[in-house]
């Protein structure tokens, strides 16, 4: 009876696990932010300099959308359609705050060269597209596991993009220089320019892997 | 002689159909045979062609016209230009090839063009490999993104520059090889002019004694490339006229206004890459306007950009940068010509 009881809730368990990789994967994944919705490309471009402001912008904005997601799911029947956005705005202005005075508190200088760009992780397309696509219809924990998987994606393709970008254009990878004294900086990298420049490769390449294109009938 | 090629290419032609892995390098061998005995295909996508002469042939004129601006560099700034030259056909080819056995596309003799002039607009100095980094990100980031030759919105030789422009600023812009001298450098005309005032002669800024980019120093090269370009009808002559003659004049208008930073016409025109680029780049025509009207707005336009970038930016050639821009314009000044021309036929 016991052992019974025990194999179905190993069997409902590993469902539920299924289902939440499933969700994760998709949005770490075949949903790239960065790749397949293209949302948050002006933080990707500002901040993707340095690996080590793309680490904790990835980190911050993977936090905040977590937060904001769990919050707004767990609202989502209380809040009235009209004012939804206004909401959720002030729901994922409370989690940037947290990340911004955590950042300046713990992490000085990487908030000091981040510059404005903490603040602006309100306006992060990615953080209201997931709220108001998937976290004002789902659960808590599916909206927490699609804010995960989101937040990776976008961490992935930030630390990508930053790795070729520091290391043309300083030499260094984490601030520590790896290609030699003789290396001649690639001035461009550290430019908006470079940035437009790699992240179209990068999503050109991801793309290809993925073999999805948008001219596919 | 040929008799013998043609069995060659047959029997290459054989084995790589026999071979599975060898097939995807039918491309590279369909080029060679091309290049030997011609083509019998029809030219489909832009250089439009409205001649009994192809797509081949048209390039080769072309390369014969760039010939003389190469081997002026090579006289005047050593062996050196020749491996510049090497190098940029070695790493822009492969990228060219490695392109067309994964898209399975013929190899377009475009790239031939590209490969010359590309060397020729940088110093003479440049390490070997930013010369390869310049031509590899102008062929796959001018060109090939685009789909290939005929199809490309910028001139691929000017992006591989403007990128190294970019990119290394300090490479690109101060150290200008005096001629004949192996390890002095100095100024270029233009720059000591927007340092200090000075005029070079205009007897060396014709000859080509003076430091700057490999090919853009002799006049006299460029304007015999440039004349035998305009009377075989491979470039038109609308848009050099147009582009210099409003560059003279305007200089001749702002020098008399502000005399310090703006220089007398004559300078203007000898001095930096505007013949060559007036020649050799405006009139490329694939990223250039195609009907007549719109061609002496892209002449004007650019000698109006030209002379203000020089006068008033920080840079101190506008070249590149006003061909560059205008690229962007010629379908737009293609289509208003279009427009205006057919104002009447829908009604």
């Amino acid at each position: 009876m016991n052992s019974r009881k025990s194999k179905r809730k190993k069997l409902a368990l590993r469902f539920v696990l299924k289902r939440y990789s499933r969700i994760f994967l998709n949005t770490l994944w075949n949903d790239n932010p960065i790749c397949r919705m293209v949302l948050g490309i002006c933080s990707t471009l500002a901040v993707t300099n340095r690996l080590a402001n793309a680490v904790a912008m990835g980190l911050g904005v993977t936090f905040a959308m977590a937060v904001s997601s769990v919050s707004i799911s767990l609202i989502r029947n209380l809040v009235p359609r009209r004012v939804r956005m206004i909401v959720y705005m002030i729901v994922i202005s409370t989690a940037v705050i947290l990340v911004d005075r955590y950042l300046k508190a713990y992490f000085p200088e990487i908030s000091e060269a981040m510059g404005p760009y903490v603040g602006l992780i309100i306006t992060n397309c990615i953080i209201m597209g997931r709220a108001e696509s998937y976290a004002s219809v789902n659960k808590p924990m599916a909206s927490f596991i699609d804010a995960l998987g989101a937040g990776a994606g976008y961490t992935f393709a930030l630390l990508v993009i930053a790795t070729v970008r520091e290391l043309l254009g300083f030499g260094s990878i984490f601030n520590i220089k790896v290609l030699g004294p003789d290396w001649t900086s690639w001035v461009i990298m550290i430019m908006a320019p470079g940035a437009f420049l790699v992240l179209g490769v990068f999503i050109w390449v991801i793309r290809s892997i993925q073999k999805s294109y948008d001219a596919t009938p | 002689m040929t008799k013998l090629l043609r069995k060659l290419m047959d029997a290459a032609y054989k084995i790589l159909e026999g071979n599975k892995i060898l097939s995807r390098f039918k491309p590279v061998l369909g080029a060679t045979d091309e290049f030997f005995f011609g083509t019998d295909k029809v030219t489909v996508g832009a250089p439009h062609i409205r001649d009994s002469i192809d797509l081949k042939r048209y390039m080769i004129t072309v390369l014969i016209a760039v010939l003389p601006c190469a081997a002026a560099g090579v006289y005047f700034f050593g062996i050196r230009v020749i491996g510049l030259i090497m190098v940029s056909y070695i790493a822009g080819g492969v990228c060219e090839v490695l392109f067309s056995v994964i898209r399975k596309k013929e190899i377009n003799e475009g790239f031939l063009i590209t490969g010359i002039i590309y060397p020729l607009i940088l110093p003479p100095d440049i390490p070997f490999w930013m010369a390869a980094v310049g031509i590899i990100v102008g062929v796959v980031f001018g060109k090939e993104v685009f789909g290939g030759t005929g199809k490309n919105i910028f001139n691929p030789a000017m992006v591989g520059r403007i990128f190294l422009a970019v990119a290394f600023p300090i490479e690109m812009t101060s150290e200008w090889r005096v001629p004949f001298a192996d390890a002095i450098t100095s100024a270029t005309p233009l720059i000591s002019f927007k340092g200090m005032g000075a005029l070079a002669s205009n007897w060396n800024l014709l000859l080509g004694n003076i430091p700057g980019s490999v090919g853009e120093t002799c006049k006299i090269a460029i304007i015999l490339g440039g004349i035998f370009l305009i009377i075989t009808k491979v470039a038109n002559w609308r848009i050099p006229l147009s582009y210099l003659g409003t560059l003279a004049v305007l200089s001749l208008v702002f020098n008399k206004i502000w005399p310090g930073s703006f220089a007398p016409p004559l300078f203007q025109l000898l001095s930096g890459g505007l013949l060559f680029g007036a020649i050799f780049m405006a009139t490329d025509p694939v990223t250039s306007p195609f009907t007549q009207g719109a061609r002496w707005i892209y002449g004007i336009l650019l000698g109006v950009l030209t002379v203000c970038i020089r006068g008033f930016s920080g840079y101190v050639e506008g070249v590149m940068f006003a061909i560059i821009f205008m690229n962007i314009f010629s379908p737009l000044l293609d289509q208003m010509i279009l427009g205006f021309r057919f104002r009447n036929a829908g009604k």
